[in-house]
């Protein structure tokens, strides 16, 4: 098999779920740090 | 994160998106009630994850008061990607049941894909909308339990299915599981 969909879809959901408990653990300011960053890269290659 | 029946507030570092997404609704309010729906819902909760549009519904308006509203929108330095003339966006588009796409200018995403409420789902999602508090900012958005039974019960693709898993683990604890099982034979 070249790609198992149930098993990558398996790992991101442990993804959200581990991803979930880190942002229940820690400050807002954060966990949206780290996603501002993902978010405005992403956006600025668009610009 | 501070959770309430109606309202949460958030103390976030804005990104881009959400920058966008609060700079849009500013202009909106000051015309119309809105909601947000879909992805951004989950984005504005932490998934780690961006989109090119946010889905916003809008009650149903004139033509008069469309046109008050775009020229607001025009010249806060946003344009309108569909059509520039607003009687053919609001008659040939928003009539007739297909949403418009407004971006910055200069820029084709991110954009807010504006569309006239018509179904019922989109009624309770207005209805029973939720306000995001952060710092002075308040977005307007559909009930958590609406977003987790639509991704799950309508989109289905793995992307829904990872913003319902998100949102249904992030809010575990104060989710309505009696308005999560009418939301979902509302859907059916």
């Amino acid at each position: 098999m070249i790609f198992d969909k149930k098993k990558n879809q398996k790992e991101r959901f442990e993804f959200i779920d581990f991803w979930v408990e880190y942002m229940k653990t820690h400050e807002d300011k954060e966990w949206s740090r780290q996603q501002a960053i993902i978010i405005n890269s992403v956006l600025k290659r668009t610009k | 994160m501070k959770i309430s029946n109606k309202q949460i507030i958030l103390d976030k570092v804005i990104n881009e998106l959400d920058r966008f997404v609060i700079d849009f609704t500013n202009i909106l309010k000051k015309h119309t009630n809105y909601v947000i729906v879909s992805g951004y819902v989950s984005i504005l909760f932490g998934r780690t994850r961006t989109t090119e549009d946010i889905d916003l519904l809008v009650p149903k308006m004139n033509l008069v008061d469309f046109k008050k509203l775009y020229q607001d929108i025009l010249s806060n330095n946003f344009w309108c990607i569909n059509a520039e003339n607003p009687e053919v966006i609001y008659n040939d588009y928003l009539n007739k049941d297909i949403a418009v796409r407004f971006a910055r200018k200069d820029a084709a995403v991110p954009n807010m894909e504006f569309k006239l409420i018509r179904t019922i789902v989109d009624k309770t999602s207005l209805k029973e909308s939720i306000e995001v508090k952060i710092g002075k900012n308040i977005l307007k958005i559909s009930p958590l339990e609406m977003q987790i039974a639509f991704k799950k019960k309508i989109l289905g693709a793995p992307k829904d299915m990872e913003d319902a898993r998100h949102l249904e683990k992030l809010f575990k604890d104060s989710l309505n599981m009696k308005k999560l099982k009418k939301y979902e034979q509302m859907l059916r």
